[in-house]
C-alpha cells in the first residue's frame, strides 16, 4: 500500500523533478501494483502445468502428496505449487542477475565513483528503456543504476517471502509475483549490462563489431592458457589489463566458456570463446587449460575436482561460489603462486586485481611443466573395448542419447554415432559417473571432436535509437515480418547446431534476429560450404535479414529494451513509469517472439516470464517443459476482444494472435512453424499481413506438408491472403466456412479490465 | 506399485502407470474406450521396426481401430506421404491442454476422449505431457505404446530392452484390435 511518506521516497529516487517525460502510473511499482494486468494476460494465456514432481517437500508437515485433488497439510494444492515452484525459480534466476549487477557496480563505483557517467555513446539517448519504464528513473551516474538495484532487491525479498509455507495460495497471484520479479530482472540484467558497458568501455553505438576466432580448437595450446568461466568480467578484465601491462597479452592465451567469454571479448578481441556452457566439461577435461578463473553462475559445481584429474588451477573469484577454498587475498602474491604450481592447489581470492596478478603468474610457471596430450580414434577405440552394452548411460542421460551402442561402434572402429552423441551432448557427464566400467566416455569424445576454429561476433549492447527509428513503422506495420530473439542455454534437445539452422531460416525470410548468451555462441559453429559462418554471411545490423549478437544473458535486456524503444521512438509513447501502456503496445502491435531452445537454468525462466510480461511470446524446447508451467490460450475457443482505441469499442477480433505466451514445442520444424505464426499482430496492415502469412503458409507447407488447419483465424478479409498462395488459399478458406473478421489499427487490452490507465494514454 | 506404510516418506508422488506387458489387455482397454485417440509425436518417424517406421504400426493401429489421429510436431508430413490424412495436427502440448477440458468437443466433435494413447515422444516431454492429464484430466486415461516405462500414464509398456519383444506386443495389439 502506499502512502505519502512511500510516495514521497519514491519521487525522490526517480527525480520527480526532472520534466523528461510525464510520471507513468506505476514509479517503482510494488508486488501487487501490476496485480490486474497479469490477470488480464493470464486470462486470456492461462497458466497449463505439468507438473515435474507430485509432491511437495519444502516444510516438515511433508512430504505431502499433492496429486490431483489431493491438498498439502498446509491447504496448498497442485497448481499453486507448481505456480510457487516456478516463482521460486524466477526469484533465484532475477536473484543471479541481481546479485552480478549489485558486484559490478560497487566494483565500478570503487574504481570510477559513484556520478560516473552514463554515456552509450551518439546513438543511444534511450539509454535504460526497462530502468525507465518500470522504476520511471532515468538513471545518469553508475550511482543511479545502484538505485535500481535497491529497489530490485526489496522487491525480491517480498516476492520470496511469499513462497513461505502459509502465504500464497492461488496460482494466479503466485504467477503474478513470477511475473513481477521476472520483469525485475530485466531492470536487473539492464542495470549490470549498461554498468559494464560504461566502466569497461565495451562497445557501444556500433553495429560492426569485431568477429572473433570461437572453439576448442581455436586456442593455442603451445601457449600457457588461461581459462574464464561464468557470467562476471570484473576478473577476466583485470587479467586482460594485467597482461597488457605486463606486456604479455600475445604470450597468454585467455579463453572462456558461457558468458564470461563473451564478456571478455568485449574487452579484448584477441580473447577467444571455447564455447558454450554444454562444452565445459569436455573441454575441463581437455586439461588445455592450466589456470581456471570462475567467478560466478553456470560453473560446474565439481570444478575444483575436475581441475585437479587434469592437473589445472582455479582460481574461484566469487563470494557466491567459493567452493570451500581457502581465500588467500591478503598472502603474498608469491607464495599463492608457489602454492598452486607445486602442490596444485586451488584458492579463493576475491580480490579481483590480485586474482589476475595470481593468475598470470601462476599460468606462465605451470604451462611448462604440464603435458596437454589428447587422444586419437586408436586410443578412443581402445579406451572403449571395456563397454559391455550395459545401458548404464543411456539411462542417465538427459538428452537420451542412444551412448551405448554408440560407445560400443567406437570399440568396433565406427565413430560415427559417437560424434552425433557428442554434437547432441548437454555436457552434464552423468553417463560417464553411471558407467560400471569406468569408460572415459568423455576423452573418447576427444577423437570424434571437431577441433575446427569457428566465429563468433563480439556482442554489441543496446539496439540503437537511430536503428529503432529506421526499423520501428515497417515492424509495426508487419512489412518487416518479426524480431526473432534466440536466447538462452545450451540444453538443446538435438545437434548444437540445429539452431544456427533455425537462425538462418529467418535471415533468409528477411525478419530482424537477435542473439545473446550461449545461443549466440552456438549459431557460430557451423559454416557453409564456403567455410563462412553465419556471422560472416549476414550483415550486423538491427534491420530486416540481419543477425545480431547483442551479447551475454545480461543483454537480454536490451532486446525487451529494444520492443520497449519501439513503442517510444517510433510510436511517441512516454516509458516513464508507464509499463502497462508499454506492454499493452508490445502485446498488440510489435511482432517479437523470443526463442529458448535450449533453456536450462533459473534464469532462462526469469527471462523467459519477464518477456512474457511485457507481452512477447516465446518458444522453447522440449527440456522446457520441465519448467512445469506454460501461459497457453486455446485459439478456437477463447475470447479474442480486445479495445478498438481509436473508436473506443470492443471488437471480437476471433483472431488468436499472438496465440501463446509461454510454449513448448518438440521438434525444429515445429518451431520454425511456430516463430512464424507467433509474429502475427492484430494491428497489422493488409500488406504485413500477407507478408507474415506468406511465411507462416510456406514453412508449414514444407515442414508440416499441407496447409495450417489454423489459417482461417488469421486471415481478416482477403487482402490478407498472400498473393502467391491466392488460389489455393481462397478455396482451402472456402472449404472452411471462412467469414471475415475485423481489422484493428489500434487494438488494445487497456480499458477491457480494472486499471488506472486511461484509454486516451495508448493514443499518440 | 507399492508404497511405504507411512506415505509421507514417498518419492514421487503415490499414482504411477500399470505395467502392461501383455497386448491382449492393451487391445482390450482400447476396444472398450468409446472415443480413442492416438497421438503421434515425432520418434515415430525414427524408430525402426525391422524394416518398418514406428509410425507405420501407428497407422495400421488407427485404422483397425478406426482410432482418429493427432499428428504432433512435423509427423503430419510422414502421415500424408503415407496416405493418411490426420484428424488434427495439434501439437502435443496444444492437445494435452484441450483433453484437459472436459467439455471439449474432441478432434472429431463427438465429444472429449476417454482414452489417450502416445506414442512416439520424447520420454520426458511425453511424461511431462502425462503428467498434465494424470492431475488434471481424471474423465479419461492414458496408455504409452512405446518401448519405455511412462510413470505418469495409465497403463504404460514396460522398458523392454530387446525391440523384438516391442514389436510383437505392437503387432499384437494390431491383431487384437481387429
Amino acid at each position: 500500500m502506499e502512502g505519502k511518506r512511500k510516495r514521497e521516497k519514491i519521487e525522490k529516487i526517480i527525480r520527480a523533478e526532472d520534466e523528461w517525460e510525464p510520471i507513468g502510473h506505476t514509479p517503482m511499482p510494488h508486488v501487487t501494483d501490476l496485480r490486474n494486468w497479469d490477470r488480464r494476460l493470464l486470462q486470456t494465456y492461462k497458466p497449463f502445468y505439468a507438473p515435474f514432481c507430485d509432491l511437495c517437500c519444502l516444510c516438515t508437515y511433508g512430504k505431502c502428496d499433492l496429486t490431483g485433488t489431493n491438498r498439502g497439510a498446509c491447504g496448498i494444492d497442485i497448481s499453486s505449487q507448481q505456480a510457487r515452484i516456478v516463482t521460486l525459480a524466477c526469484c533465484m534466476g532475477m536473484s543471479a542477475h541481481a546479485g552480478h549487477a549489485a558486484h559490478i557496480i560497487d566494483y565500478l563505483i570503487e574504481k570510477h565513483g559513484e556520478d560516473y557517467p552514463i554515456d552509450l555513446g551518439d546513438q543511444v539517448n534511450v539509454e535504460c528503456p526497462n530502468i525507465r519504464t518500470v522504476l520511471g528513473l532515468k538513471p545518469e551516474t553508475l550511482g543511479d543504476l545502484r538505485k535500481a538495484i535497491e529497489y530490485c532487491s526489496e522487491q525480491l525479498v517480498h516476492i520470496v517471502s511469499s513462497t513461505h509455507t502459509g502465504q500464497e495460495g492461488d496460482p494466479v497471484d503466485y504467477e503474478s509475483k513470477a511475473l513481477h520479479i521476472s520483469m525485475l530482472d530485466h531492470v536487473s540484467m539492464e542495470a549490470a549490462d549498461v554498468a559494464q558497458i560504461v566502466g569497461f568501455k565495451f562497445p557501444t553505438s556500433v553495429a560492426d563489431t569485431p568477429i572473433v576466432d570461437m572453439g576448442w580448437g581455436a586456442v593455442d595450446k603451445s601457449k600457457p592458457v588461461i581459462l574464464v568461466v561464468g557470467h562476471n568480467p570484473a576478473c577476466s578484465t583485470e587479467v586482460i589489463d594485467y597482461l597488457r601491462k605486463e606486456g604479455l597479452e600475445d604470450k597468454v592465451e585467455v579463453c572462456g566458456i558461457c558468458c564470461t567469454a563473451l564478456e571478455t571479448t568485449r574487452y579484448s578481441d584477441k580473447a577467444k570463446i571455447v564455447g558454450p556452457l554444454s562444452r565445459q566439461l569436455f573441454f575441463l577435461r581437455t586439461g588445455i587449460a592450466d589456470v581456471i578463473v570462475s567467478d560466478e553462475q553456470c560453473i560446474r559445481t565439481d570444478l575444483t575436482d575436475e581441475a585437479s584429474k587434469v592437473g589445472s588451477v582455479v582460481i574461484a573469484s566469487s563470494d557466491k561460489a567459493c567452493r570451500g577454498l581457502e581465500e588467500v587475498s591478503d598472502r603474498p602474491t608469491d607464495e599463492v603462486v608457489k602454492e598452486m604450481v607445486d602442490n596444485g592447489k586451488h584458492f579463493l581470492i576475491l580480490d579481483h586485481v590480485k586474482a589476475a596478478e595470481v593468475a598470470v603468474k601462476a599460468v606462465l610457471q605451470l604451462a611448462p611443466k604440464r603435458k596437454k596430450e589428447l587422444i586419437d580414434e586408436n586410443k578412443a577405440k581402445e579406451l572403449a573395448q571395456s563397454c559391455k552394452e550395459c545401458n548404464s548411460c543411456e539411462q542417465v542421460c538427459p538428452n537420451l542419447l542412444p551412448l551405448s551402442s554408440a560407445i560400443k561402434k567406437v570399440a568396433e572402429g565406427d565413430f560415427e554415432e559417437f560424434r552425433s552423441c557428442f554434437e547432441r551432448c548437454i555436457g552434464c557427464g552423468k553417463c560417464e559417473e553411471a558407467c560400471p566400467q569406468d569408460v572415459p566416455i568423455f576423452k573418447l569424445m576427444q577423437a570424434v571432436a571437431s577441433w575446427d576454429t569457428w566465429k563468433c561476433r563480439v556482442g554489441r549492447g543496446p539496439v540503437m535509437d537511430t536503428e529503432i527509428r529506421k526499423v520501428g513503422a515497417p515492424l509495426v506495420l508487419g512489412t518487416i515480418p518479426g524480431v526473432v530473439a534466440f536466447v538462452g542455454c545450451s540444453n538443446f534437445p538435438e545437434e548444437i547446431d540445429e539452431l544456427a539452422e533455425i537462425v538462418e531460416e529467418f535471415a533468409r525470410r528477411k525478419y530482424i534476429v537477435v542473439l545473446t548468451g550461449c545461443s549466440a555462441m552456438v549459431i557460430g559453429m557451423r559454416k557453409d560450404a564456403e567455410g563462412k559462418t553465419l556471422y560472416e554471411k549476414y550483415p550486423p545490423e538491427f534491420d530486416a535479414g540481419c543477425i545480431v549478437n547483442i551479447g551475454s544473458c545480461v543483454s537480454n535486456a536490451h532486446i525487451t529494451g529494444a520492443a520497449m524503444k519501439i513503442a517510444n521512438i517510433f510510436a511517441n509513447l512516454p516509458l516513464r513509469a508507464n509499463y502497462e501502456v508499454i506492454a499493452d503496445y508490445v502485446l498488440n502491435r510489435v511482432g517479437a517472439c523470443g526463442v529458448a531452445w535450449g533453456a536450462m537454468s533459473q534464469k532462462a525462466a526469469s527471462i523467459a516470464t519477464g518477456c512474457n510480461r511485457l507481452g512477447i511470446p516465446v518458444v522453447l524446447g522440449p527440456h522446457s517443459s520441465k519448467y512445469r508451467r506454460l501461459y497457453l490460450s486455446r485459439k478456437e475457443e477463447d475470447d479474442w476482444t480486445v479495445m478498438d482505441g481509436r473508436k473506443k469499442e470492443l471488437v471480437d477480433t476471433q483472431e488468436p494472435s499472438p496465440e501463446h505466451l509461454a510454449y513448448v514445442v518438440e521438434s525444429k520444424e515445429r518451431a520454425m512453424v511456430t516463430i512464424a505464426k507467433f509474429c502475427i499482430r492484430k494491428n497489422d496492415t493488409p500488406q504485413g499481413r500477407q507478408i507474415k502469412l506468406n511465411h507462416y503458409i510456406d514453412l508449414h507447407k514444407r515442414l508440416l506438408g499441407a496447409l495450417p488447419d489454423d489459417l482461417p483465424l488469421f486471415v481478416r478479409t482477403e487482402r490478407d491472403i498472400p498473393m502467391f498462395f491466392k488460389k489455393e488459399v481462397r478455396q482451402y478458406l472456402q472449404e472452411k466456412g471462412w467469414e471475415p473478421k475485423p481489422v484493428l489499427s489500434l487494438p488494445t487490452f487497456i480499458g477491457t479490465y480494472p486499471t488506472k490507465v486511461p484509454l486516451d494514454a495508448v493514443i499518440k | 506399485m507399492a508404497h511405504p506404510y507411512h506415505l509421507v516418506n514417498i518419492l514421487t508422488g503415490t499414482k504411477g502407470a500399470a505395467e502392461m506387458k501383455d497386448a491382449k489387455p492393451l487391445a482390450k482397454i482400447i476396444t472398450k474406450s468409446a472415443r480413442p485417440l492416438l497421438v503421434v509425436g515425432p520418434r515415430t518417424l525414427s524408430f525402426q521396426l525391422n524394416e518398418k517406421l514406428l509410425i507405420e504400426y501407428v497407422i495400421e493401429i488407427a485404422k483397425v481401430g478406426n482410432i482418429p489421429i493427432c499428428a504432433t510436431a512435423h509427423t503430419n508430413k510422414k502421415f500424408l506421404e503415407l496416405g493418411v490424412t490426420p484428424d488434427t495436427t495439434y501439437d502435443v502440448i496444444e492437445i494435452t491442454n484441450h483433453l484437459k477440458d472436459p467439455e471439449w468437443k474432441g478432434v472429431r466433435g463427438e465429444g472429449n476422449h476417454d482414452l489417450v494413447v502416445f506414442v512416439g515422444f520424447r520420454t520426458d516431454l511425453g511424461n511431462q505431457a502425462l503428467s498434465t492429464l494424470k492431475h488434471y484430466a481424471p474423465h479419461l486415461n492414458t496408455m504409452t505404446l512405446c518401448k519405455f516405462y511412462y510413470p505418469n500414464a495409465t497403463f504404460s509398456l514396460p522398458n523392454f530392452r530387446k525391440d523384438e519383444e516391442w514389436k510383437a506386443l505392437l503387432e499384437g495389439i494390431i491383431e487384437g484390435l481387429k
